[in-house]
């Protein structure tokens, strides 16, 4: 088996060197470690067809769901660093899981890519909701205890939520759901009373979006004041998927697929494809992503290490 | 609606759209049919293709793909006692028994119209009263879905023939095997033993493979040369005479309705509304007696509720944006990368696409009569090949479908152990339809009852101010206790007579 497996590596070693002058030469693995049809997925599915146009080659989709995507990311992990398996990863999977949880993965795993796309996290309250704006809804859970629609411990709606709390000094009543349109429908249905989710969704959904916890406005929500703005704390949160090859992958590669990353980011058809699914296409080439990729880590880990929820 | 459906007509109307409904139809049956690939699966394949078509046209291979995989799922049901999808599970109990006593053609036929019906039933409501319903499911939170998960749960009462006991203790294994992977409240791993392969839990389709397919296959091998076990043929494609449809037409009816309501509502889908829809029309039906033994009413009600429920999912994610199940998900997903964007706007924003959607449902609804008529003769000439290399085929299928739910070499293992462990079940008289149950009910049932919790501070007698949820609790006493009163009435009667 060993032998084998030594074999097939060594193979793919001497494959590996003639091909590199022409990567890609064959059809690339691109690993979404969640179903089809998500939201991963679709913003897989965005990029893909310019990407493989770039290249010149397929782009083969491999849904791996499971276990908050690390049961598609450790495989990832394990396989081979030649440019021909990569994966699209949430933030969620990449930074936030490992600092959460024994995977067998961590910040040294993966050669990040590009980032494609960064949504930021904004904080909603039900359409008929008495509470108006941000200061109202800080009153309120101030004055008696507001429930806020989250999901698991260290996911980005319960991250928000805690951000929140630790910021204004308040508690939220923390009802974990399932999943964003689990978390929206609630919110709709008066079932809880806030989210910090996916400020997108507010659209989607038709909730009352009353801060957006990022840098600028958005430009589908230019009603919607910063939390900055209204003299917040200056809390960021968003969630953000990025492009990844296994650590190994020789560096002509992952630049050649920055590259086309940047050329397949920067088409307009690809932007209003993007933002026609209330989504904020956002581009960062492979050294800045990895750079921004360790900050995030450490940021995640600290912060986590401070709830209790590290590892 | 109606304003808009000469545009809606004029885009449907043409060749491409009608050439991808009907390789839509094609491929929807095909994956039905066969064992472990089901809806979800047929629309991740078609989902690459339709990126190259004109929206229209990829909303007529989706919608084509659902609603004919729900159906296809009743063939396999029927003629190899292995339903083809997680929907047709409940239609195996009456559909296989109908196929030994040689009425494979009628159960064919019941479950065709039966599966139409339900398909037309919701597109009916789909069309005239989609926003109003949508908004309606919003009122069900944590709590309410909680008291209409403990419903469905009554319904292991009604598939377990025989022996009660074993069909709770069979729906024990099915709750059990819920509880392995991520705790999706706390993030914590359940049952992992630091296996790895463990930590995403078990997947409904491998554990369904297993426990229908792997282990018919077994029994099959086991009683071979028993010639005491009736062979299927099957003889095509017939419908049941005119009196026999009027006489049920309450079950069509019903189970109608309990499929578009479970569609509407979220945390539930089409498996559960099949049986919810089977235990209804057994408690109802004057050939209560008959359910389990080859009544062409259990394959009705079966097949009527889960295709009822693909246009009563469409509801919230055409209205709202929230998929009704994970099928129609992945459709929300489709059509988000063809820039239609499911949500409180679509109906406003893009009325002429809207219309052009139910047109195609209802398209792909009478296409389910077109291939399953089609394609009954060819399933005669399938049956037709020796067992010996009819089941190696069915086994090489399952494991294919096995593994693409989710790409995990793991969940081979998980088919064969499921499929040994059925296998012993049927040996010794269990029924299996319970182990879905549990396995589909438990997890959410848990899940609900605790987000419930953490809503009303730990009060769980809270529960019952909930009008929706009250309601639903009486009415699931009222079916657990039904039986004893029959029973005492009968008793009555007989004691005054």
């Amino acid at each position: 088996m060993m032998k084998r497996l030594f074999g097939t590596a060594l193979a793919a070693t001497i494959i590996a060197f003639p091909a590199m002058a022409e990567y890609p030469e064959k059809d690339i693995e691109l690993i979404v470690p969640y179903g089809a049809g998500g939201g991963t997925d679709t913003a897989a599915r965005l990029i893909q067809p310019h990407l493989e146009a770039i290249l010149g080659q397929n782009l083969i989709i491999t849904n791996m769901p499971g276990a908050g995507g690390t049961v598609g990311a450790t495989n990832f992990a394990k396989s081979n660093a030649d440019g021909y398996t990569l994966a699209f990863l949430p933030a969620g999977t990449a930074v936030y899981q490992p600092n959460l949880r024994d995977v067998a993965y961590d910040e040294n795993s993966f050669a990040p890519i590009c980032m494609t796309i960064n949504d930021p996290v904004g904080v909603s309250v039900g359409p008929d909701s008495p509470i108006g704006s941000l200061d109202d809804l800080i009153a309120a859970a101030k004055a008696d205890t507001i429930s806020a629609g989250t999901a698991s411990p260290g996911s980005i709606p319960h991250v928000g939520a805690v951000l929140l709390e630790r910021a204004y000094g308040v508690k939220l009543k923390n009802v974990p759901l399932e999943n964003s349109a689990k978390i929206s429908t609630a919110v709709l249905g008066g079932h809880v009373d806030m989210t910090a989710d996916l400020v997108g969704n507010a659209i989607k959904f038709g909730l009352k979006p009353l801060a957006v916890l990022a840098d600028e406005r958005l430009d589908s929500l230019p009603d919607v004041p910063t939390i900055d703005e209204l003299g917040g704390p200056p809390i960021r949160l968003s969630i953000w998927f990025a492009l990844y090859a296994p650590a190994g992958t020789p560096q002509t590669i992952v630049d050649k697929l920055s590259e086309s990353c940047e050329a397949a980011t920067s088409q307009s058809a690809y932007q209003d494809s993007v933002m026609d699914a209330n989504r904020s296409p956002h581009f960062m080439g492979s050294a800045d992503l990895s750079d921004f990729f360790q900050q995030e880590f450490q940021r995640i880990a600290d912060l986590f290490m401070e709830i209790g929820l590290k590892k | 609606m109606l304003a808009h459906l000469p545009d809606a007509l004029s885009l449907t109307f043409s060749w491409n759209v009608l050439i991808a409904l009907l390789a839509g139809s094609i491929v929807g049956v095909v994956v039905g049919v066969l064992p472990g690939l089901g809806s979800a699966l047929g629309m991740v394949m078609v989902l690459p293709i339709t990126f190259a078509l004109e929206p229209a046209a990829a909303i007529a291979v989706l919608v084509s793909v659902y609603a004919c995989s729900i159906y296809g799922g009743s063939v396999s049901a029927i003629l190899i006692n292995v339903p083809g999808t997680p929907q047709s599970a409940a239609t195996v109990m009456d559909g296989y028994p109908m196929a030994q006593q040689g009425k494979a053609a009628l159960a064919l036929g019941w479950a065709t119209m039966g599966s139409f019906v339900g398909g037309m039933t919701s597109l009916v409501l789909l069309v005239l009263v989609a926003p109003e319903l949508a908004r309606l499911s919003l009122n069900f939170g944590p709590i309410e879905i909680f008291a209409l998960i403990l419903f469905a749960m009554t319904t292991i009462a009604w598939v377990s023939r025989g022996s009660m006991v074993k069909g709770v203790l069979a729906s024990l294994i099915g709750v059990f095997l819920g509880f392995f992977g991520p705790d999706e409240m706390t993030g914590q791993l359940r049952f992992d033993f630091d296996i790895f392969a463990l930590s995403g839990g078990f997947a409904l389709v491998p554990v369904l493979i297993g426990v229908f397919a792997i282990s018919e296959i077994l029994m099959q091998a086991a009683c071979m040369k028993d010639a005491s076990v009736p062979m299927v043929t099957a003889g095509g494609f017939k419908l049941a005479p005119w009196r026999e449809w009027r006489a049920r037409w309450a079950t069509i009816l019903r189970s109608s309705g309990i499929g578009c309501f479970i569609g509407i509502l979220p945390g539930t889908g089409a498996t559960a509304a099949s049986f919810i829809a089977y235990a209804d029309a057994k408690r109802r039906s004057p050939r209560s007696a008959n359910f389990g033994r080859g009544e062409p009413e259990g394959v009705l009600a079966s097949e009527t509720a889960n295709n009822a429920v693909s246009g009563g999912a469409m509801i919230p994610m055409l209205a709202l944006g929230i998929p009704g199940d994970g099928v129609v998900a992945i459709m929300m997903g489709a059509l988000t990368i063809h820039g239609i964007v499911p949500g409180v706007f679509l109906f406003h924003d893009q009325p002429t696409l809207v219309t052009s959607i139910f047109v195609l449902f209802f398209l792909a609804n009478i296409m389910i009569l077109v291939v399953g008529a089609a394609g009954a003769g060819l399933y005669a000439k399938l049956l037709r090949a020796p067992i010996s290399l009819l089941m190696p085929a069915v086994a090489l299928l399952s494991f294919v479908g096995a593994y693409a739910a989710r790409a995990n070499p793991f969940d081979f293992t998980v088919a064969i152990v499921m499929g040994v462990v059925g296998f012993l079940l049927r040996l010794n008289g269990f029924p299996l339809a319970p182990i879905v149950i549990g396995f589909i009910l438990g997890a959410p049932l848990e899940r609900a009852l605790r987000q419930g919790l953490i809503l009303t501070d730990q009060d769980f007698l809270a529960f019952a101010n909930r009008p929706i949820a009250a309601f639903l609790f009486a009415l699931t006493a009222l079916v657990l206790i039904q039986p004893y009163i029959k029973a005492a009435f009968r008793r009555q009667k007989g004691g005054t007579k």
